[in-house]
């Protein structure tokens, strides 16, 4: 069920008016759980594709139960493997071709997200962190929750828990109004920015691998237009998406984490992943880097080592989470960037706090000119290491490179660093001029002005869907 | 539930009421045109409708007239080169409107005759004379010819537009049609206020190129078309592109070649006339290319089964493929295209306008030959 398409919209409109015509909470739990089933059977042609969809849930849910009686780490690292072993073998990771395939066309749609939020409860019911005995129909609820399904946000169970099918949905008219308002924004986001700037990266990319002589600027300036404009189609896409689940979590009750918090805006390449899909950065930072770290410093506990090793861990997380994004090499690629990224910019703190100290360090990275250049870098880094997204194929990937050379790269690098911090320095300057005049804003905010801005807001979107040739679709459901 | 349901109420109210807005300011910018039957629909441009397809495609009820009509369809080449405002004065006797678009290949030619008759009762169609302009370069098969990224592989422009307000809706079999062609009009009626929208969106994008380039658009005017020469590199440039864009090495496509054979054969027996124009390539081009020869071949076939029936002629311009008439490898220049228009009226003059007789017609090479070649009958 596309998100764009107006099934999708009737099937939410039906599953908010059923889910508030009773206050039961058993009723609402069965609304929600038949709102998942049939989102998960809109994705099926034949009802055998969903069979290993069932069959991971089936030996998560197993597995689950064990730990919630066994509390034993042999069991905890057998059912993470066990579960692990199987994501490998269904999401069909190229590296694992020997592993077989199964025989027939089925659903991957939504499996990575159902393995993160299977290895938490695993991990938090060995912890003792989730205590209670989790139903099979309050699993299927978790896991499938037809709003995360496809791509998060990954809600942790205690916070599902505290609102799967609450009696009283606390709802007032500018509630009501805000996740209207929201829903209309993710639209915008999806259908207007990120499909012009996808239609705009779709003319220019296959540019970059046409045969021919272009010149080096053109050849540099090209790349560094397509890659700024996927960034902005991918962050676009996935934050409008977001938009739209978490507004219509809102209408049914649910209080779904936050994936986004101005990503562009970071001066550093860690606080980017702190502001983009963070549900994703926070679940590898608990399942992942702190156990990890934990464990290298049991191994290795001098106290000056403490730094470096944190080093390790976060080039070890980043890399994990880049493998996670695709099944074939070139997300191996991807994850080393991440991990450089990551461990780079730690390695710059570590140093640069070690050097200055402290609080000197602080005093510089408030420096006006610090903050637009380490923006600029980040942001920089990051649409390069994009590239492997839309080359999924490593030798498409190293053509490109090749064909860009060492010379080619930095120029891309520095031409987009620039662009973007200057666009930050402008930005800043101009944004706080642009307040409405008091008597617009207050027609604006007013019960007409506000509908008749939201209704005019859905007639631009209207009216760009149908200028565009065919629907843009979801990006993330790919990874 | 009850600030839900008030909402979603104020919502679609104040849409409704913004789209009745637009709506009435759309009639009072584009009033409706009458039905005062054909027109160019190269000027699509000027309309609320801004593109060839979209015309043909939301405007064609204009054809539903019991007059007799010349339709010219075809791809760009014969967009540029037939020009309607030259050739109406000479017929007297029908309507002549252009619907060739940029692009087409014969699936596409397919459609818009398809589209056109849809929308025609029997006696409005019956008075029909279909000029259809062929060259090797529209015997593609529309996978091919329709693979851009931004669109689903092998939509032609037309598809698009039948997608695009839900007119159609899409199957494995293609479009199927949602809205019955006699609600057409009450469909476009419908849509007029995000036709606006768009129209306002095209706009200003136009303006903004002006401003940026100092141009409209990117598209040549006529002006610089006519004093457009083709460098050597130019040329091989357009080898390539017709080698990339065939989607066969020498040969061209025998699934578009046998679809044009049936759309005359169609069109014949339901006694519509057919012109089939073989247009002209400049010189260098035709000699150069590795599909002109198979394309005159299979032409010459399809024009000879249908030489006798009464309601068909077939004719070539092969003469006029002087290089420096034309502004790349396909498009007549301005000065040509005036000779291609009076060649043409001057052929549906004698073909068009006479009464229904049972003489056959064969191809001809000029308007001269034909007229002659018909009357040796």
């Amino acid at each position: 069920m596309s998100l764009t398409s107006p099934l999708f919209f009737a099937f939410l409109a039906g599953v908010i008016l059923a889910y508030h015509i009773s206050e039961s909470v058993p009723y609402r739990r069965l609304v929600l759980g038949f709102g998942n089933a049939i989102f998960i059977a809109s994705y099926l042609t034949d009802y055998i594709q969903i069979l290993p969809l069932l069959a991971f849930l089936l030996l998560g849910y197993a597995c689950v139960s064990i730990l919630s009686v066994w509390k034993s780490s042999l069991a905890l690292g057998l059912a993470v493997l066990g579960v692990l072993a199987c994501y490998v073998f269904l999401k069909r990771f190229s590296f694992f071709d020997d592993l077989g395939r199964l025989p027939f066309p089925y659903l991957t749609i939504g499996l990575s997200y159902i393995l993160f939020r299977i290895l938490h409860i695993m991990v938090d019911v060995h912890s003792g962190d989730l205590e209670e005995r989790i139903g099979p129909t309050a699993f299927f609820r978790y896991t499938c929750n037809f709003l995360c399904f496809v791509s998060g946000p990954i809600q942790r169970y205690q916070d599902f828990r505290a609102a799967d099918g609450i009696a009283v949905v606390k709802l007032d008219a500018d509630a009501v109004f805000r996740a209207f308002s929201r829903v209309v924004a993710g639209y915008a986001k999806f259908v207007i920015i990120a499909a012009v700037a996808e239609y705009a990266f779709s003319f220019l990319k296959p540019q970059l691998f046409q045969a021919g002589d272009p010149s080096f600027a053109r050849l540099c300036m090209l790349y560094a237009a397509a890659a700024s404009l996927y960034t902005v189609y991918l962050y676009y896409n996935f934050s409008g998406y977001m938009d739209i689940v978490l507004a219509s979590g809102v209408l049914l009750g649910q209080t779904l984490p936050e994936n986004f918090d101005r990503p562009f805006s970071a001066r550093s390449f860690l606080e980017f992943w702190q502001r983009w899909h963070m549900t994703l950065s926070q679940w590898f930072k608990f399942y992942l880097f702190n156990p990890l770290v934990m464990l290298l410093m049991s191994c290795f506990p001098a106290p000056a080592l403490t730094a470096y090793l944190g080093v390790f861990a976060f080039f070890v997380t980043f890399l994990v989470m880049g493998v996670w994004h695709g099944t074939t090499a070139v997300f191996v690629v991807y994850g080393l960037l991440m991990g450089a990224g990551a461990s780079i910019n730690k390695l710059w703190q570590v140093a640069c706090a070690e050097r200055l100290g402290k609080k000197r360090y602080r005093t510089m990275t408030e420096t006006l000119g610090y903050v637009y250049f380490a923006r600029g870098v980040t942001i920089s880094y990051f649409v390069l290491a994009l590239t492997c997204l839309w080359t999924p194929e490593l030798s498409d990937f190293t053509r490109l490179i090749g064909r860009l050379g060492p010379a080619g790269m930095s120029a891309a690098f520095a031409g987009i660093a620039f662009a973007f911090g200057l666009f930050w320095w402008l930005a800043d300057r101009v944004a706080p001029r642009l307040a409405a005049p008091a008597f617009l804003a207050t027609a604006r905010d007013s019960l007409v002005g506000r509908n008749l801005t939201l209704a005019s807001q859905m007639m631009v979107i209207v009216a760009v869907t149908a200028l565009l040739h065919k629907s843009p679709d979801f990006v993330y459901k790919a990874f | 539930m009850r600030y839900i349901l008030r909402q979603t109420a104020l919502t679609f109210a104040s849409f409704a009421l913004l789209y009745v807005l637009i709506g009435g300011l759309s009639y009072l910018v584009f009033p409706d045109p009458s039905h005062g039957g054909p027109r160019d629909f190269q000027v699509a441009e000027r309309t609320l409708f801004m593109t060839v397809p979209k015309y043909v495609f939301l405007g064609r009820s204009v054809l539903d007239t019991p007059d007799s009509k010349v339709l010219i369809v075809g791809a760009s080449n014969t967009a540029v080169g037939f020009i309607q405002k030259l050739i109406q004065p000479k017929l007297a006797c029908a309507k002549v409107s252009n619907l060739a678009m940029g692009g087409a290949n014969i699936s596409e030619v397919a459609q818009v005759i398809d589209l056109v008759r849809e929308t025609q009762s029997r006696p409005s169609a019956a008075p029909n004379t279909f000029v259809i302009g062929v060259w090797y370069g529209m015997f593609a098969d529309s996978d091919i010819r329709f693979a851009d990224p931004d669109r689903n592989r092998g939509e032609s422009d037309l598809d698009i537009e039948k997608y695009r307000y839900g007119f159609y809706r899409r199957t494995a079999n293609g479009p199927v049609a949602v809205l019955p062609s006699k609600w057409l009009d009450a469909g476009v009626m419908a849509i007029r206020p995000l036709l606006l929208v768009e129209k306002a969106a095209r706009e200003a994008r136009t303006g903004v190129n002006l401003l940026l380039t100092g141009r409209r658009s990117a598209q040549r005017t006529e002006v610089e078309r006519e004093a457009a020469v083709m460098s050597e590199q130019d040329k091989k440039k357009a080898l390539e592109y017709w080698q990339e864009s065939m989607g066969f090495k020498s040969g061209i496509s025998e699934t578009q070649f046998n679809l044009l054979s049936s759309t005359v054969a169609s069109l014949l027996d339901s006694g519509e006339r057919v012109v089939l124009v073989d247009l002209p390539i400049p010189s260098w081009h035709r000699d150069a290319s590795p599909y002109q020869l198979g394309y005159e071949q299979k032409l010459q076939e399809l024009s000879g089964q249908f030489k006798e029936r009464s309601n068909f002629i077939s004719i070539s311009m092969g003469d006029l493929d002087g290089n420096l008439d034309y502004s790349d490898e396909v498009h007549a220049k301005r000065h040509l295209a005036n000779i291609w228009s009076e060649r043409l009226a001057g052929i549906l003059s004698s073909f068009a306008c006479q009464e229904k007789t049972n003489k056959p017609k064969v191809s001809s090479r000029a308007p001269e030959q034909a007229t002659a070649a018909s009357s040796d009958h």
